[in-house]
């Protein structure tokens, strides 16, 4: 296999190098080498060792830390459309039902994003970077089951393209890639992604509501974790997932599974993770002091608001995006806190934005360049000038 | 005595501790003097191919002060004038004949050197070419013998992990350590001598009078012991980035130069290669490559330094400031997925392969591990770098042209100990965008 493969590059090697043929797409065949053999150069300028941690590692520990919420995301897709047909399935066939939704909307974002990637990368002659990896699965997480494949291939495109690629690429991005695109899903198309979207393959069937847990208020009297009860959203339900929601959003368990995976690896910056959860918890709980709303989402408490819709999901794969998070340490404690209040306060003080993670982070992200910029500030002051 | 503390840094294990016994080398036929590992110089030849020199005799100047000179290692006629690109000197090569003749100089004892005016010390050791043993900060070019430093720094031990001990560049020189400290005591009250933890019980042991005059301790985690990381550690005030620093060998070689009126013609080299502790080698000044190590392993490159030194072609010879050879071998070669496999033999400093969970041996090779990328700020240059800068931002501001701010970042404070370089994931060569930077602005000023 291994021959064989070697064999298969070092022949189409002229073809797409130096004066081949289709010189032009030589990123592309050199992505797809890469992809199969991990180049090995030798060290030209000092240090003369290096790590071996490359970028295709890095994002690979990502997609690994992705798989228990993509797994989890198929099942539960599948496990709505039984409740939703008012049958009781097996396990595989929840999974397989759920595979049948979820994998045309993965397959789809990463066959439209890596056409993008491949296109701009032929016309601007410059390597194919793994960003694309994690954005091309991130990205159909984000979006309820039902969504039409037309819609994902176009809110990957403008992830992708104006999401990415017109700021140059991976590493030179302002806003976070899969958030940009379902931003612009979000807006553009609101009837596919919000209302009663969020189970699959859904008939009539009394007592289902289909709407996430976020959209959920108490009637007159009733406090908010009451109503939540009766509509299904129990503390324990949200926090394994078993609700409906966007694919990869809803297990509270599996997006911390992740985070830990990303945390003890030292892929994502652990003071996003837990400044963000820091901020919704401390702001949750202010807003739960404020008198009034009972009802409403401002009275949840912090774990209701913790384990309900995107938030960790977001907190965890979204806002830990070491491109268009801050890069100095205090500018991400920072970012992560004001990430949690944002969520808490857009949730609660704007019902028609129910889910306020994902512009939370957006918001965010634009101000990253500047938290940095202060911190920079800062720590220059603090140095002994050398000049 | 005070510890520094250092808790950024490299502190993988790499197990290639060259032996601690000593053996003496033979005379090579050839010795070198090489021009390639001096930063900044302007060369300018004074010997002719075919001239005889004797050992100690001017080889060639810095045309930006001619008084400084590098002189000939052996004695001999000159065989060849290597030159590099754009006809940069790289060596001139001496043809060694069996019995040194050397250049005399007046001797002066202990007392004479305290007694000795500052210019007469100064033109002393220029001619005797060894004044460029003492560097200047920030940029480490030759000291200025006009400025007073407000401290000078003394380095036990080398640029690299397995550079040699100092207790066998000391055994049998404590006269001359203690000549060079003198000479030192001529330019600045304050000397900061600093040793690593490890090599601290070897100085006990050589000399208790040696271990007395140390005032700091680096602890084992690369480059702690880093002239650059340890004024940055003890720095306190502007006045003190103008500071000297000088290392072991060379203070030794100035104090012996001074007791006998000789040069001195023999150094303490380390040999680095995996699998292997080759003992310490007394060797030449200028030794050929060939002649320390006998056999290469296919596919290698040899360096003067892991993180930063400099390639040694196979027909080089050692520099001046250099005292580490390393072998580093090539890797296994493009390896069918790479980037998903545990590694459990790749070591890295980030937690990302499962070598991570086991603490064994390092095995370092010279493969790049991956392709250049774009920064993506993932701060892991951050994380390592003693001297706590952030160079993927200097690298941005540099990029942009905007040296004000990084100047403001603390460019100048880059000891170019190559431990970004060594990290970064987008393997983007930040120790030489610094470096280079720092030589520009340099130059500039």
């Amino acid at each position: 296999m291994k021959n064989l493969l070697k064999k298969f590059f070092d022949d189409t090697k002229p073809l797409f190098t130096g004066d081949g043929k289709y010189k032009k797409y030589e990123p592309v065949w050199d992505a797809t080498k890469t992809f199969f053999f991990l180049p090995s150069e030798k060290v030209r300028a000092m240090p003369f060792v290096r790590d071996h941690l490359d970028l295709k590692r890095y994002m690979s520990v990502v997609i690994l830390a992705l798989l228990p919420v993509t797994f989890f995301g198929i099942y539960n897709t599948g496990y709505q459309a039984s409740i939703g047909a008012g049958e009781s399935w097996s396990t595989l066939t929840c999974f397989l039902v759920g595979a049948r939704y979820v994998l045309p909307l993965i397959i789809v974002s990463y066959a439209v994003g890596f056409a993008w990637e491949f296109l701009f990368a032929v016309i601007r002659g410059h390597k194919i970077s793994e960003g694309l990896l994690v954005t091309g699965l991130l990205f159909p997480l984000t979006l309820p089951p039902t969504i039409p494949l037309w819609q994902v291939a176009l809110g990957i495109s403008f992830g992708v393209v104006i999401g990415k690629e017109v700021f140059g690429g991976t590493g030179r991005n302002i806003l976070n890639p899969a958030l940009t695109g379902r931003a612009f899903l979000f807006f553009s198309y609101p009837v596919s992604m919000s209302g009663d979207v969020w189970v699959a393959g859904k008939q009539l069937v009394d007592g289902v509501t289909g709407a996430t847990a976020l959209s959920v208020t108490g009637a007159g009297s009733q406090s908010i974790t009451a109503a939540l009860g009766d509509a299904g959203y129990s503390l324990g339900q949200l926090f394994t997932g078993f609700v409906p929601g966007s694919v990869g959003e809803t297990s509270a368990l599996c997006c911390l599974i992740g985070a830990a995976i990303l945390m003890v690896t030292r892929i994502a910056n652990y003071r996003i993770i837990v400044g963000g959860i820091a901020g919704l918890v401390i702001t949750s709980l202010i807003v739960q002091l404020i008198p009034g709303g009972q009802d409403s989402w401002s009275d949840a408490g912090p774990l209701y608001h913790l384990c309900a819709g995107g938030f960790l999901f977001g907190i965890s794969f979204m806002a830990t995006d070491p491109v268009s998070a801050p890069g100095t340490n205090p500018g991400r404690w920072i970012f992560g806190l004001a990430i949690g209040f944002f969520t808490v306060i857009i949730r609660v003080g704007n019902p028609a934005f129910m889910e306020g993670v994902m512009l939370a982070i957006l918001f965010m992200n634009v101000f990253a360049p500047l938290l940095d910029h202060l911190v920079l500030k800062y720590k220059s002051s603090k140095r002994i000038p050398n000049v | 005595m005070k510890t520094l503390r250092i808790s950024r840094g490299f502190n993988l294990d790499v197990a290639e501790q060259p032996d601690l016994s000593c053996v003496h080398l033979a005379l090579p036929p050839s010795l070198g003097c090489c021009a390639g590992d001096i930063p900044y110089i302007r060369p300018k030849l004074l010997v002719k191919e075919g001239q005889r020199v004797k050992t100690g005799e001017t080889l060639f100047t810095d045309k930006r002060d001619t008084t400084i000179q590098y002189v000939s290692p052996g004695t001999g006629l000159v065989e060849t004038v290597v030159y590099g690109a754009r006809r940069r000197l790289m060596e001139v090569v001496i043809a060694t004949e069996a019995e040194d003749e050397y250049v005399e100089y007046d001797p002066v004892d202990l007392n004479g050197i305290t007694g000795m005016p500052r210019d007469a010390l100064v033109s002393t050791l220029k001619k005797g070419g060894l004044w460029q043993g003492l560097r200047q900060f920030p940029a480490l070019d030759f000291a200025d013998p006009d400025h007073s430093p407000a401290m000078i720094i003394v380095v036990m031990d080398g640029n690299d992990l397995f550079s040699p001990r100092p207790d066998i560049i000391l055994k049998d020189n404590i006269t001359a350590f203690e000549a060079g400290m003198a000479i030192l005591r001529q330019f600045s009250d304050r000397l900061a001598v600093v040793c690593r933890e490890s090599s601290l019980e070897g100085v006990r042991t050589i000399g208790s009078s040696v271990a007395d005059q140390i005032t700091h301790t680096a602890p084992d985690i690369y480059p702690a012991w880093n002239p650059g990381a340890v004024l940055y550690q003890i720095k306190q005030e502007v006045a003190e980035n103008t500071a000297w620093c000088v290392h072991l060998d060379h203070l030794i070689m100035m104090g012996r130069f001074l007791l006998s009126g000789r040069y001195p013609v023999d150094k303490i080299v380390t040999v680095t290669r995996p699998g292997e502790h080759p003992p310490h080698m007394r060797a030449r000044q200028g030794m050929p490559l060939s002649a320390l190590v006998e056999k290469m392993p296919e596919n290698s490159i040899v360096t003067t330094g892991r993180f930063n030194g400099r390639v040694l072609e196979e027909d080089a010879h050692i520099g001046f400031f250099e005292n580490t050879i390393n072998i580093i071998e090539a890797g296994p070669g493009e390896e069918l997925f790479g980037f998903v496999r545990p590694g459990l033999d790749k070591p890295t400093v980030s937690s990302s392969f499962l070598s991570s969970l086991f603490k064994r041996p390092a095995k370092m090779d010279c493969t790049l591990h991956g392709e250049a990328r774009a920064c993506i700020n993932c701060s892991y240059c951050e994380r390592i770098c003693p001297n706590d800068l952030m160079p993927s931002f200097i690298m941005k501001a540099l990029h942009a042209d905007e040296l004000e701010d990084a100047l403001a970042l603390g460019l100048m404070d880059c000891c170019r100990c190559g431990l970004c370089s060594f990290t970064c994931p987008s393997k983007i060569e930040l120790t030489r965008i610094l470096s280079d930077a720092m030589d520009a602005y340099y130059k500039d000023k």
